[in-house]
């Protein structure tokens, strides 16, 4: 199994996607169902298969206006691996 | 103020190809003629995700005996509902799968009753197991999420290293083991099925080596005999909390298994709006909440983990389904599940585990197959 790195794209695994709008926006699943804080919804919402996780990065850095990018990269990792993990997110 | 429903299981027919001994379905099965039409179980799905419900589970019997099976989920999917089939992937040709994936389909739940062919079908009592290899190579051409469901029991738990090792092949997202609940046809045949003591401590910790091994891979999802445990499940998540499950004739239940309860009265979506019956029908407060509760429930911490168990297991062992579920080590009632698992454990003690079917002929005799609606 990779690890997350730079070059990757994460997405929504296979039957992980979006409902509702707004507030209700909530992550369902088989099974269950997430509604996210705003940030890790701000992390997801970019998971599209197509950014790569420096990307995604760098667009939290700018939209959070971070002064510590390296912290975010850390908050990321450990969000999107424990995402993996429930077979939430590919990468 | 009530809880809003997260879940819809629609059993939309009783009909099924298949007839496993622990099927779920009740033993008064609804015939096909009563069944509810396209129309009424599209009106359904809009006033569930009205109601905030987010998943239909759609299921039977086996759903892909409804021809209609495709309409209703493209129904489902349109109303913004997350749907998933639950079936035995019998009725499941490419062409069909295909517009099913079209149509919005999120998940596919796909059972297996072992990793042997000859188990399975017995099991099944039907030819399917071959059938299923087949459709599971079909499902995982397509990017729709798959979970394989295995019931374990007491014929097939000394397998189950061999049965993980299948669904590992079969590259599913997730794999769903879950040890036989003892309702509907399962209760018929438990003293068959129950596990002894000693093969549900080894089936627990087959399954944490192999999450160990597979995490990040195949998420398995594990269901454990209650029997067998020192606390209740929290059955469905509360009566009348999260889940609510309508049968083919459009009747409303808190679960699978709650008509078997006396007294109580089940209303039909052919007659009120599903949020009346969600919210005040009797049948759905009866046990919601915990004002009904008996002691130790009353007092006891845990009621808001497990809503005092299950109410079904507390009327089939007890006699009472407003007494504490028996399954709890704090029950008065508990010494009855202790009797039968006595009985169990030393009869399998006494006579080796029957590894190979036995004959035909006499396959009657040793299960209760279930059998279709009339």
């Amino acid at each position: 199994m990779s690890d997350l790195e730079d070059s990757s794209q994460p997405r929504l695994a296979a039957g992980c996607r979006w409902a509702g709008e707004g507030e209700n926006r909530t992550l369902v699943y088989p099974e269950g169902a997430l509604r996210l804080q705003e940030t890790a919804q701000a992390i997801l919402e970019r998971c599209d298969g197509q950014r790569t996780f420096e990307q995604i990065v760098q667009e939290l850095a700018v939209a959070y206006n971070a002064s510590d990018p390296a912290k975010i990269r850390q908050d990321a990792v450990a969000f999107l691996e424990r995402l993996r993990q429930k077979r939430l997110v590919d990468f | 103020m009530t809880d809003a429903a997260l879940a819809l299981i629609a059993e939309i027919t009783h009909r099924c190809p298949l007839h496993c001994v622990y099927c779920s379905n009740p033993l008064q099965m609804v015939s096909s003629a009563l069944e509810l039409t396209t129309q009424e179980w599209e009106s359904v799905f809009e006033q569930s995700a009205k109601l905030g419900i987010l998943h239909v589970h759609l299921s039977g019997g086996e759903p892909l005996a409804r021809e209609d099976l495709t309409r209703l989920v493209k129904s489902a999917h349109a109303c913004g509902l997350y749907t998933n089939l639950i079936t035995s992937g019998i009725g499941l040709s490419e062409r069909r799968w295909d517009e099913l994936v079209a149509d919005g389909l999120d998940h596919i739940q796909l059972s297996f009753q072992d990793s042997r062919e000859v188990g399975a079908n017995w099991i099944a009592g039907a030819r399917a197991h071959a059938k299923k290899l087949e459709i599971a190579t079909t499902v995982r051409r397509s990017r729709v999420a798959f979970t394989i469901n295995m019931v374990v029991h007491r014929q097939n738990v000394d397998h189950l290293e061999e049965m993980i090792a299948l669904a590992e092949s079969l590259q599913p997202e997730r794999l769903e083991i879950a040890h036989t609940q003892y309702y509907g046809w399962a209760w018929k045949n438990a003293d068959r099925l129950l596990p002894t003591r000693e093969q549900v401590l080894e089936s627990l910790e087959k399954i944490a080596a192999a999450q160990k091994r597979l995490e990040g891979k195949i998420r398995i999802d594990a269901v454990v005999p209650d029997y067998y445990a020192r606390f209740p499940k929290a059955c469905m998540g509360g009566w009348g909390r999260r889940q609510l499950l309508i049968d083919p004739s459009g009747t409303v239940l808190p679960c699978h298994a709650a008509a078997v309860i006396p007294g109580l009265q089940f209303e039909n979506v052919r007659d009120h709006p599903l949020e009346w019956i969600w919210r005040e029908s009797d049948s759905f407060r009866r046990f919601r909440g915990e004002n009904w509760m008996p002691e130790p429930c009353r007092s006891c911490d845990r009621r808001t983990e497990d809503f005092g168990g299950c109410r079904c297991q507390a009327f089939m062992i007890a006699g009472d389904a407003a007494s504490t579920d028996p399954v709890c080590s704090l029950a008065p009632t508990h010494s009855l599940v202790e009797q039968k698992l006595a009985q169990v454990n030393s009869a399998a003690a006494a006579a080796p585990n029957q590894t190979t079917p036995v004959l035909p002929f006499e396959q009657e005799r040793f299960w209760t197959y279930r059998p279709n609606p009339k």
